[in-house]
């Protein structure tokens, strides 16, 4: 059996539900960040996907769909990259990546 | 560059050479004397046998929606520009230099004098509204920051309260941008008028009902809705009844030479717009159903607050009601939509504007010799001052209307204005005459109020601890003493300003 | 120099000398007096000049406001047989009345003040004389307003001083208030307030077109006199006024400034001899102040507030006299002789009072005759005229223009004519009541005893004016002057009974005070004037200042409630209830920011 546009989306769907499931649902900072990456490569995930299945007249893949990705994947690389330093930041200060913790912003 | 513009960058330079450091008060004098004899030659240059703006120059800014930096003067902004020059010179003239941040403080006076002179030099709705708000914010400052007793409260009572007059203002003007035809929208007044007048304005007027359970309580058309929102807008500007309440604070915790200011020239601004953007524009069929409620509240603004001047124990707060109080009669003269009331509330603007200017400027001084401002604690001071007692004798004369100051002649043609106005009723009157008649009271009040005033501080014998209290300096007394002259000149001689205001306003 | 001309040189040359006096006058006690004395000379003697000449009436030149075809307000001068008798008259008395404050202020201070004051005054009564509209008469009609303020508050160190000038101020608005109503209801009806073109038949016609609003406007213009010349009910200040000094009162106080209203009703008779209802409502009020000031007089100690009362009254006379009269000149001629003997016998209080040490209490006075014997003289011929004295047609000034006055009230009106005769009794009780305290009988304390005659700067003036007021009203004089009438049918027991008030009057005084040491008689509701003060100041604490609390209380409370305070904490409560959704758990933010994401495209797709 060869895989499918429908195989690939249904991948994309569950590894997007996992992320989002974490972002609600966990309570470490830190795995909430890695859960919102996971959501972000559902995206790229489906993105390939697309890029793969809808061809051109030509017969080339769409690579509108993989630069996009490209795009996404550096966005990720800074978003981490001031994330991690605003967690660690944020541990130090608050000796906590614990969410429930950080509520001074609460009314 | 055109002269207006010079006239409204005079301030402004003054203004950031004080900043920068240059001393403080000499430029400001400088400046604000320098504008003076700048506006003295645009007036000697003014051709009065012409009607129509003068000095134009314009610069587009936004052609899209018709927005352009278009200044130009015609007898009434004319005037107007003078009374600003001449106030601003008085104001940072009798201004005493605060302990701290002198020069932020002086810059602040001509901000505010290079908004209202922006404001009534322009031709654009669009900047003549800018300039306004532009000159609210020095005000803020000069109140917050200088200011006496409850400083804090007062500065954010008035800057509320104005922007949210300035908001209702911004809907009705841009009502007014829209109800022009679709491509020839501008928010240039000329263009305005000349659209009311071709009746290419509100072209396709609608009504609007609103009824509840089928029983129809109101109709009232689109032009009606922006002939509200503008005049409630400048009204709340002008603290028209009951949207009084910030002046008397506002004013009455201001260093004097804001409160001059602003209550003898960027309070003006509101009746000015009035006098440009509705009474030229709307029909009096538009204004006429509400004329009953606006002379209700005008005359809250004659006799409500004239009781409740009345009823002051402070010169500060007394001052500032009086000033409310007074607007009363130039809504009388602007209602009444004709020349004559016209005329006469325009000539007000001028007299109240100098006479305000002239009793804060004192009260201000005596404030600075006192530290206090309670009727209770006053008493013969006149004995101690005599020039001072004086002067504010004349000022107090001027503010309640005697023959000889310019207020007389604004106050009589306002009367007379309002009591021709509207449909002749007989038998009896109509309401603009039931309006004059009970408006005619508040002078009886005005005189109650300052008469009681000056006898309390200063007439009765000589309180023990202002035995030796010094007379007023020299610079402060040519200061007054040259704006009473003013009201002295205008007073004897009106038809100086006629001359110049009723040109300007013929309607169309 | 010519006819045209002159009455501005008359108009103005009083308010330069102001003008001086109020720059430079400082510096100099001669120079203030002389200054204003010198404009006054000049002004009587160009108004004798110009009484003999012929009448001059030239159209308006002068604009003071003017908007072509809209409004207008000329200044113009009437120069009419009335304008030149008055000014004569104002003329002729204020020279010696400067003349006299020179003696009377000599040690007096704010000497420029006193004189600017006095030229001001001058200058704007000459302008109400003068005015031919009805504005340019208000203008004028303010400032006399504002010269008494000045003159009357003197002493302004005085609490009562201070206050007496205060309240003439307002009193003299509440009037002008109604004055000017009067003016605007009858400039809408005719469109103008130039008299010549008010007294027009075309415009008279149009006016009676409409007789009750013709009437409602005659009544309110008729206030402004109620105000000026202390008619009742805004009588109050005149008596508070005399806290002025003594030459004040007898300039503005008695012989002029408050005789203007009369003036100006008998400028504007040609208007009211048409409306017979405004004509009653000014005889019963001029009767009525006649007889009630009157009253008021005898029970006072206070020997300028006796003239005071006396002054009101004999106003009301010449009020009563425009509501009856058939022409002006009847009014005007007590107006004139008034003017005389009144300002004598003020200047004659002033020179006992001077005398006694600025003490005015008649009851610390006596026997003064032979102590001040020129002062004594002129009071009885001031007494005498005023009290009308003289039968059989010879007798002192008052005699004349007073009984011609009544004559006509007992023709036309007999019950005003009766309480006018009446008072006539009245009068000459408290005037000979004043005269026997003061001058004979005994002295009541050491004031008295030691009391000297004043210096020749003041008497002369008194020797001058007491011929006018003993000649003033013989018939060759009053022909010069004026046309008066007297009326037909008038009984002859009128004569009689005017002589029998007179002698009973004086001798009921004779009897009651030749020994009196204190007043004999004491009637508390005639001593405390009606009560009618006490009653106006209950009006004015109460009602103005009662409203006065509640409007700023209110203001304070109730507007500021409404218009700011309930603003300012709505918005503050809708802050405070969203901000409830500031959970303060990011997941929740996370939820909230889906839902709406959800929400919208829902709105976006749904729809």
């Amino acid at each position: 059996m060869t895989p499918t546009l429908a195989h690939y989306l249904i991948v994309s769907g569950l590894l997007f539900t996992i992320g989002l499931a974490g972002v609600m649902l966990r309570r470490n900072i830190i795995i909430i960040f890695m859960c919102l990456e996971l959501m972000l490569n559902a995206a790229n995930l489906s993105l390939v996907a697309f890029s793969r299945y809808n061809l051109t007249m030509e017969g080339l893949p769409n690579y509108n769909g993989q630069i996009l990705v490209f795009f996404i994947i550096t966005v990720a690389a800074a978003e981490v990259a001031v994330g991690l330093a605003i967690i660690v930041a944020l541990f130090r200060a608050r000796q906590t990546t614990h969410v429930e913790d950080l509520d001074s912003m609460k009314f | 560059m055109s002269p207006l513009l010079c006239l409204i960058l005079l301030p402004v330079a003054g203004a950031i050479l004080a900043m920068a450091g240059f001393p403080a008060r000499k430029m400001a004098i400088t400046a604000a004397a320098l504008n003076l004899l700048a506006c003295v030659a645009i007036l000697a240059s003014f051709q009065g046998d012409k009607t129509g703006y003068q000095f134009l120059s314009s610069c587009p800014v936004l052609p899209s929606l018709g927005i352009s930096f278009t200044l130009g003067a015609d007898g009434l902004s004319l005037v107007m520009l003078l009374l600003s020059t001449v106030v601003t010179l008085a104001a940072v003239t009798v201004a005493r230099a605060p302990q701290t941040n002198a020069p932020w403080f002086y810059a602040s006076l001509l901000f505010i004098s290079a908004g209202a002179i922006g404001a009534f030099a322009s031709v654009d709705a669009f900047f003549f509204y800018m300039f306004h708000e532009l000159a609210l914010i020095p005000t803020f400052l000069l109140i917050g920051i200088w200011g006496s007793g409850d400083r804090q409260t007062a500065a954010w009572k008035i800057t509320i309260y104005l922007a949210f007059g300035s908001f209702v203002l911004l809907i009705g003007l841009i009502g007014l941008y829209l109800a022009m035809p679709v491509g020839a929208r501008s928010f240039d007044m000329r263009a305005m008028a000349e659209h009311a007048k071709l009746g290419t304005l509100f072209a396709h007027d609608t009504v609007h009902s609103f009824s509840i359970f089928g029983f129809e309580y109101l109709s009232i058309t689109h032009a009606q809705i922006i002939y509200l929102l503008l005049f409630l807008g400048f009204g709340v500007l002008v603290s028209l009844f009951p949207f009084h309440t910030w002046a008397p604070q506002a004013y009455a915790s201001a260093p004097a030479p804001a409160a001059m200011l602003h209550a003898g020239v960027l309070k003006k601004f509101g009746l000015y717009g009035i006098m440009r953007l509705v009474t030229p524009i709307f029909p009096p069929h538009v204004a006429a159903p509400f004329n009953t409620l606006l002379l209700v509240l005008l005359l809250g603004n004659i006799l409500y607050v004239g009781f409740v001047t009345i009823s002051q124990r402070k010169l500060d707060l007394m001052l500032g009601y009086s000033s409310v109080m007074h607007m009363g009669y130039i809504f009388l003269g602007i209602l009444s939509w004709n020349a004559l009331g016209l005329t006469g509330a325009a000539f007000m603007l001028v007299a109240h504007g100098l006479s305000i200017a002239a009793l804060f400027a004192l009260s201000g001084e005596l404030r600075e010799r006192t530290g206090t401002l309670d009727f209770s604690e006053m008493g013969g001071l006149a004995k101690a001052m005599p020039t001072f007692g004086l002067l504010f004798g004349f000022a107090a004369m001027a503010a309640i209307g005697l023959p000889g100051f310019a207020n007389f002649a604004g106050e009589l043609m306002v009367f007379f204005g309002a009591f021709s106005a509207g449909v002749r009723s007989s038998p009896g009157f109509n309401a603009f005459q039931i309006a004059t008649v009970i408006g005619l009271w508040g002078v009886v009040i005005s005189a109650v109020y300052m008469l009681r005033a000056y006898r309390r501080i200063f007439m009765g014998p000589l309180v023990d601890r202002w035995k030796s209290l010094a007379d007023i300096a020299p610079l402060p007394k040519l200061c007054v003493a040259g704006l009473i002259l003013l009201l002295l000149v205008v007073g004897f001689y009106p038809q100086l300003l006629l001359h110049l205001i009723s040109p300007a306003l013929i309607r169309p | 120099m010519n006819a045209a001309t002159v009455p501005w040189i008359i108009l103005f040359t009083p308010l330069v000398a102001a003008a001086v006096i109020l720059f430079f006058g400082r510096y100099s006690k001669p120079f203030s007096a002389g200054l204003a004395i010198g404009a006054t000379l000049l002004c009587g003697i160009l108004s004798w000049w110009l009484f003999t000449q012929p009448d001059a009436t030239e159209p308006n030149q002068f604009f003071w406001i003017n908007l072509p075809d809209i409004f207008s307000v000329p200044i113009g001068v009437t120069v009419d047989h009335l304008s030149k008798v008055m000014l004569v008259v104002v003329n002729t008395i204020a020279p010696l009345v400067f003349i006299y404050s020179l003696g009377y202020m000599k040690h007096e201070e704010g000497y420029w003040r006193y004189f600017a004051g006095l030229s001001l005054f001058l200058f704007s009564m000459l302008g109400i004389v003068l005015a031919d509209n009805f504005l340019m008469m208000f203008i004028f009609w303010e400032l006399v307003g504002l010269s008494s303020y000045i003159l009357v508050g003197h002493y302004y160190p005085k609490d009562s001083a201070a206050d007496a000038s205060k309240q003439a101020f307002l009193v003299n608005r509440i009037g002008d208030f109604g004055f000017m109503l009067g003016i605007l209801m009858l400039w809408l009806a005719t469109g103008t307030a130039v008299f010549s073109q008010l007294f027009t038949s075309e415009t008279l016609a149009l006016l009676q077109s409409n007789g009750l609003y013709l009437t409602i406007a005659c009544v309110l213009i008729f206030c402004g006199t109620v105000g000026k010349s202390a008619q009742l009910p805004l009588h109050v200040w005149l008596p508070n006024s005399m806290e002025g000094p003594t030459p004040v009162s007898a300039l503005l106080h008695a012989a002029t400034m408050v005789a203007a209203g009369v003036y100006m009703l008998a400028r504007f008779f040609p208007v009211l001899e048409h409306v017979p209802a405004a004509r009653d409502v000014i005889a019963w009020v001029g009767g009525i102040t006649c007889l009630v000031a009157a009253l008021m007089a005898t029970q006072q100690d206070d020997i300028k507030r006796i003239l005071a009362y006396s002054t009101i009254s004999q106003l009301g006379y010449m009020v009563l006299g425009v509501g009856v009269a058939e022409s002006w000149d009847v009014p005007m001629f007590h107006l004139f002789t008034h003017a005389f003997f009144k300002c004598l016998l003020f200047l004659c209080a002033g020179s006992v009072i001077v005398g006694m040490h600025h003490e005015q209490n008649i009851w610390k006075m006596g026997a003064l005759k032979n102590k001040m014997p020129f002062t004594f003289l002129c009071t009885i011929a001031g007494t005498l005229a005023l009290t009308g004295f003289g039968f059989h047609g010879i007798g002192f000034s008052g005699f004349y223009s007073k009984d011609t006055i009544i004559m006509w009230a007992v023709v036309k009106a007999p019950v005003l004519g009766w309480i006018a005769a009446v008072t006539a009794g009245l009068t000459a009780f408290y005037m000979f009541r004043l005269l026997i305290v003061v001058f004979l009988s005994v002295p009541r304390s050491e004031e008295a005893k030691k009391a000297q005659e004043s210096p020749l700067v003041m008497v002369v003036p008194l020797l001058l004016l007491a011929i006018p007021a003993v000649i003033g009203g013989w018939p060759f004089i009053e022909h010069i002057f004026f046309h008066t009438t007297e009326p037909e049918n008038v009984p002859s027991i009128v004569h009689y009974a005017l002589l029998a008030m007179f002698l009973g009057g004086a001798g009921l005084a004779w009897v009651l005070y030749r020994r009196a040491a204190k007043d004999p008689v004491s009637i508390p509701l005639f001593a405390n004037r009606l009560y009618i003060d006490n009653l106006y100041t209950w009006i004015v604490k109460v009602f103005q200042d009662g409203v006065a609390w509640l409007a700023g209380w209110s203001d304070r409370w109730i507007v500021d409630l409404f218009v700011a305070q309930v603003p300012s904490k709505l918005t503050w409560a809708c802050g405070y209830v969203l901000r409830f959704l500031q959970l303060g758990n990011i997941q929740a933010y996370a939820f909230f920011f889906g839902a709406g994401v959800v929400g919208l495209i829902y709105l976006l797709i749904a729809r």
